[in-house]
């Protein structure tokens, strides 16, 4: 199996306004094949919002390599990486990030747009997959009109309606109930079935025991990797209350 | 994907109405203030060179100077001296009484032109003949001021009897005419004013002193060079009087001395008008930058799902420039129906003047201010990485 991600040498600095340096990231390796589901586990604070966001383009590291599907990133253009955040990725912030002043349907069409889908089939698609998260009811809705959970499904739904190979997930079950959470685990595992990669950060076991694998970090690094045994498998009913 | 850009445009301005109101504000308020402040200058001083030529011909005027109080009077002989030149001399003496009308007395300043000099113009009725200057005919004309407050507004003035005190002494004249109004930024025919034949004068004020004038109006047509005919008169008068017993003032003068009061007045204008464009501009700026922490975090999110750098400057551009457009638009309708509206309320303004230089000046500095100021910090925005943009505070 080929590796979709190549992560070699990361390392993530912030310099802070006083000087002071954070290293998010120490020089991580990390590799992950085409078409696995993994999940991100590790302290508060120890690097896996760091490391998701440069996995998913959305920022440069400041050392290392880092090759997404063969292509090293850093040579990449800045209108090359959105055009790959834009086909080959969907995103799921931990902050949701949705666009306050419009529904909660714009909000996921708005991808779309950017690859120039026309409206029409944009609106369809956009609603397939809210309705896919449970969200047909909700979708005039504006993100302050909306429960927190309602708000993270909005982000799941905007993240899958560009139908995207790689799907990154910063905690999206973090502020589900369990039943809606098991439903959005059982939609992970048929997108996982549908051969897509899948990453996602939790703090959970019970959460992580989905996945193939954990990948475990601290202080910047990737502790270790362990193959999940006991493997739970959710279903998506397509029934969220 | 233009296209697409302007309906996401404009749906960011739906969204956001409080900013784009404010936006709009700003512009309409830069473009409004230029227009009309610039615009007025233009208006007032055409209203103003306008109103000295409603005046008629040319005048010379001549009269003893204020300093010497005992300076002899001019005389029907230095009429008739003055009047081989091309102009017509008037013969002018003036007084002030009182004119009633059933209970109704008002205060009146008289004058008395003769019949074949007059220049008043009538706006109703007739004024007199050479008939009723050789009759002395208890005949007078009022100014629409004096015929407003002297009758009842459904009383036709025409054809009454006004009673005329006159140095203690009353006499009964008939209403002929209502003099024209031509503006009151001269005077002229506006004031509780009337006036009356010469001869009829003479008749009723007793002190009057026949066939001597303090000040003698000239008027002269408009293709006579006022200057050479001016150093005729003086010479003339040279020779008949004492050294320096007179002064000479001409209306084309005094059209020079109103073009230097209309150039301050329209730089004065013209300086306010330019403050104006820097508030309104400073309002533009300001709105746009408050919103700029805002706007960042959007930025970085449409960047996040894959909108390329020129597809986002695209949208804000077209932000700016529907938003200024508009605002400059309804700037300039607002502006121009002030404009006729002052205009239609200050008599002495008759015409609307509105220099397109000043709405393309005013309307360009407005719109390069909110592009400008709505751009830049749009493309800064847009070279941060999407996480960078999205962390923005
Ligand atoms: N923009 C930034 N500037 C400075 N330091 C930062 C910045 N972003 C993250 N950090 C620091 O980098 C480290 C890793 O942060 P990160 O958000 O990746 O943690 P995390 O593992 O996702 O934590 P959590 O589980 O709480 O979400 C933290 O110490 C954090 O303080
Ligand atoms: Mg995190």
């Amino acid at each position: 199996m080929s590796s979709v991600i190549e992560a070699r040498g990361i390392k993530k600095i912030y310099t802070l306004e006083g000087g002071l340096k954070v290293h998010a990231l120490n020089g991580l390796d990390l590799v992950v094949e085409d078409g696995q589901y993994a999940a991100i586990m590790g302290p508060s604070g120890s690097g896996k919002s760091t490391l998701l966001q440069i996995l998913g383009c959305l920022d440069v590291p400041s050392e290392g390599s880092y090759k997404l599907a063969g292509q090293e990133v850093a040579d990449l253009s800045e209108d090359e990486l959105s055009g790959i955040r834009n086909k080959r990725i969907g995103f799921i912030f931990q902050a949701y990030n949705l666009l306050g002043r419009s529904t909660a349907l714009q909000n996921v069409a708005l991808p779309l747009m950017y690859r120039g889908t026309k409206a029409k089939e944009r609106n369809r698609l956009a609603k397939e997959a809210l309705e896919r998260v449970g969200l047909a009811d909700r979708m005039g809705h504006q993100p302050n009109q909306l429960s927190g959970g309602q708000k993270q499904r909005v982000a799941i739904a905007r993240a899958l309606a560009t139908d995207p190979d790689i799907l990154l997930a910063d905690e999206p079950t973090g502020n589900l109930d369990s039943k809606t959470g098991d439903e959005i685990l059982g939609l992970f595992q048929e997108l996982h079935e549908e051969g897509r990669t899948i990453l996602m950060v939790t703090h959970e076991e019970e959460v992580a025991k989905h996945c193939q694998k954990i990948i475990r970090i601290r202080d910047g690094v990737v502790e270790r990797i362990e193959e999940v045994k006991d493997r739970q498998m959710a279903t998506f009913t397509g029934d969220i209350p | 994907m233009f296209l697409e850009n302007i309906r996401t445009a404009i749906t960011a301005l739906f969204s956001n109405r409080m900013r784009s109101l404010l936006t709009l504000l700003g512009v309409v308020i830069g473009v409004f203030a230029v227009t009309t402040t610039i615009s007025m200058g233009a208006i007032a001083t055409a209203g103003i060179t306008g109103e000295l030529e409603d005046f008629g011909s040319q005048k010379i005027i001549v009269f003893t100077p204020r300093d010497k109080p005992l300076a002899a009077n001019f005389t029907d002989n230095d009429i008739e001296a003055l009047s081989r030149l091309p102009l017509i001399v008037q013969k002018v003496q003036d007084t002030a009484g009182f004119a009633k009308y059933d209970d109704k007395e008002i205060q009146l300043s008289l004058s008395a032109v003769s019949a074949d000099t007059t220049d008043t113009k009538i706006a109703r009725g007739r004024i007199y003949n050479e008939q009723d200057e050789a009759y002395a005919s208890k005949v007078i004309i009022l100014t629409q001021d004096a015929v407003q407050n002297l009758f009842d507004k459904d009383v036709d003035p025409l054809g009454k009897e006004i009673t005329l005190t006159i140095a203690n002494s009353r006499t009964v004249f008939t209403v002929i005419g209502i003099e024209e109004k031509s503006g009151g930024l001269l005077g002229i025919g506006t004031g509780d004013a009337g006036t009356i034949p010469l001869s009829s004068f003479y008749s009723v004020v007793p002190y009057a002193k026949k066939g001597e004038y303090q000040y003698l109006p000239m008027q002269v047509d408009l293709d006579v060079n006022v200057d050479d005919l001016v150093s005729q008169v003086k010479s003339i008068l040279e020779r008949r009087r004492e050294k320096d017993s007179f002064s000479i003032n001409t209306i084309k003068g005094l059209l020079d001395a109103f073009g230097n009061i209309t150039k301050i007045l329209q730089s004065i204008l013209g300086g306010i008008g330019a403050v104006s464009l820097l508030v309104g501009g400073i309002g533009i700026l300001n709105i746009m930058l408050v919103s700029v922490t805002e706007r960042t975090r959007e930025i970085g999110l449409r960047k996040a799902l894959g909108a390329k750098k020129n597809v986002i400057m695209q949208q804000f551009m077209i932000e700016a420039v529907v938003l200024t457009v508009i605002g400059g638009v309804i700037g300039v309708i607002f502006a121009v129906a002030s404009l006729y509206l002052i205009v239609a309320a200050v008599p002495f303004l008759d015409k609307v003047i509105i220099n397109p230089m000043v709405i393309i000046m005013a309307f360009g500095v407005s719109v390069a201010t909110g592009i400008i100021f709505g751009v830049w910090p749009a493309s800064r925005a847009a070279s941060l990485s999407p996480i960078e943009a999205l962390r923005f505070e």
